[in-house]
């Protein structure tokens, strides 16, 4: 099994982001991507009036 | 959708021009500010660079406006006076000298100077959604029905939106592609490295009330890498899978049926067999598929759209690289600045017609409807990050169930029931590097995709103010 890398958190994005690597050889031979922080914003919508929901939504992503 | 009502041309045209101005700013500030810096070496461009020798390559491959050996010389004095005073700022958290900066010491510095000329010129094309959007980000006047920056659809907003758009068009066609190229050329072999294998987009720029026919960016998904096997993409075609992030386990869902119930008990990091993330597995009939820049243009490409393909082309010769090599990191960022220039071109398009429409005393920007007691509908877009599709379902005129699957869920999730890994973790495979405890070549790829992970919601207490973290370690 090779080295394991991890990357927490990864500069220069939007948000927290975590990225874990299994190096061997001078080579990632595996990865894993995590996002580190909980959206919910699904949970929020419910049973509110559907002409809220596009003013909910772009704060997921304002771009 | 849901509400089954068609907005008047204007309001389209509107969030085209919305959109479109989005990409120029977001592609700008991705590659110099997010990205360039994987490429760029500041420390050489400060202690190296020989000033007159940077303006000479200036000429040679850019039309930036700005540049001469006095220019490079005083950018490279405002560089030093900033790190002797010991602030690093924007340029710190780096693994500068690292062996695998390949840029002459004059490139880097050229590169370093434009980084500082996009922080203005942003400043700049995000106006473009002040005019029309009220603010950016998160615009104030998109509406379901339409648009409702009624009041500015007068000749001197138009008019300082052309002006604003000519500006932002000139430096990505002057300064950005060619700073591509250039950077590009000493990179050539990150065009085998950071690759996936399928690819989707839902599309963007409707032309027309036909969707998708009239989508500028065309709608399509390419399986294996087979540019010439482009098919049509189908919304009914989405799943998304749970069994590895942190939710209760489900099977894998449609959109529609799709459940949103976070794990009750501490989330455990748990990469190797268990749970590990917070994004879903969204999948593609039942495959990962990258979202984004790439996907677009290989999309477009293997439709043969004529627009993409002549530049792609274009940056294929100059680079003196095969069509297989988009399939990569340097592919990925490449196609970021093709779109670019490409969407960014056809804006003008967009801007005549609404002056036309305006002309001729069409102001129409909303078409009024009716909520609907019960309803369901989506809707597909193509935003700077990817393909983004929400599903809503209407009850009692309120939201019963509402479901959306962004870029970053489609690029940087985890693997599904099978183990099939998500893009970002098949890109990273085979990633070489050179020093463990400086991962840069990792870094390349994951900025490629242009992460946004700034869809968690922070949860805080009403009392205290404290901000609970979710601790994943």
């Amino acid at each position: 099994m090779g080295e394991r890398i991890t990357i927490d958190p990864i500069t220069r994005i939007e948000g927290h982001m975590r990225v874990e690597v299994e190096v061997a050889g001078g080579k990632v031979v595996n990865a894993w991507s995590s996002a580190q922080m909980f959206r919910g914003i699904e949970l929020i919508l419910q049973g509110r009036d559907p002409r809220d929901a596009p003013l909910f939504v772009q704060r997921s992503c304002g771009v | 959708m849901a509400v089954g009502v068609e907005i008047p041309e204007n309001a389209r045209i509107i969030r085209n021009l919305l959109m479109g101005a989005q990409f120029q700013h977001d592609h700008i500030v991705h590659f110099y500010h997010l990205h360039a810096l994987d490429w760029v070496d500041i420390v050489s461009a400060i202690t190296k660079a020989d000033p007159a020798k940077t303006a000479a390559l200036a000429d040679n491959v850019s039309n930036a406006q700005v540049g001469g050996a006095a220019y490079y010389k005083q950018v490279q004095q405002r560089l030093k006076t900033f790190v002797d005073s010991g602030q690093l700022g924007p340029f710190s958290n780096a693994y500068w000298g690292h062996s695998a900066y390949q840029l002459p010491p004059e490139a880097n510095l050229m590169a370093t100077a434009h980084y500082l000329e996009a922080l203005k010129l942003q400043a700049r094309a995000a106006r473009m959604h002040a005019i029309f959007g009220a603010k950016n980000p998160h615009l104030q006047t998109l509406a379901i029905g339409g648009v409702t920056c009624v009041r500015d659809l007068k000749p001197d907003r138009i008019a300082e939106f052309l002006y604003l758009w000519k500006e932002t068009q000139a430096f990505i066609r002057d300064v950005y592609i060619p700073d591509l190229l250039a950077v590009a050329s000493f990179y050539k072999e990150w065009g085998s490295i950071g690759g996936t294998t399928n690819f989707m987009a839902w599309g963007e720029f409707p032309e027309s009330d036909q969707e998708p026919d009239s989508l500028f960016m065309p709608r399509g998904v390419m399986m294996k890498r087979d540019l010439a096997g482009v098919k049509m993409a189908d919304q009914e075609k989405v799943t998304e899978y749970v069994t590895r992030s942190w939710y209760e386990d489900g099977g894998a869902k449609h959109p529609y049926e799709g459940e949103t119930k976070p794990v009750q008990e501490d989330p455990k990091y748990n990469p190797d067999k268990g749970k590990y993330t917070w994004f879903k597995a969204p999948r593609y009939t039942d495959e990962p598929c990258e979202v984004g820049p790439l996907a677009r243009v290989l999309v477009a490409y293997g439709y043969g759209h004529k627009e993409v393909k002549a530049v792609v082309d274009s940056v294929l010769k100059q680079l003196g690289i095969p069509a297989a090599a988009l399939f990569s990191t340097l592919g990925r960022t490449a196609a970021r600045g093709i779109e670019t220039l490409v969407i960014g071109e056809r804006m003008e398009t967009w801007i005549n017609a609404l002056i036309a429409n305006v002309k001729k005393g069409d102001t129409a920007t909303y078409q009024a409807w009716k909520m609907p007691d019960k309803g369901m509908g989506f809707g597909l877009n193509d935003v700077p990050r990817g393909s983004l599709g929400h599903w809503i379902k209407i009850e009692g005129g309120k939201i019963k169930q509402y479901q959306y699957v962004v870029p970053s869920t489609w690029n940087l999730g985890p693997r599904d029931d099978k183990g099939k890994p998500g893009p970002l973790e098949e890109a990273l495979i085979g990633t070489p590097v050179a020093d463990p405890k400086q991962p840069l070549e990792i870094l390349r790829t994951v900025h490629s995709f242009d992460p946004c992970v700034a869809c968690g919601v922070h949860v805080i207490d009403p009392d205290s103010n404290e901000v609970y973290k979710v601790r994943a370690v």
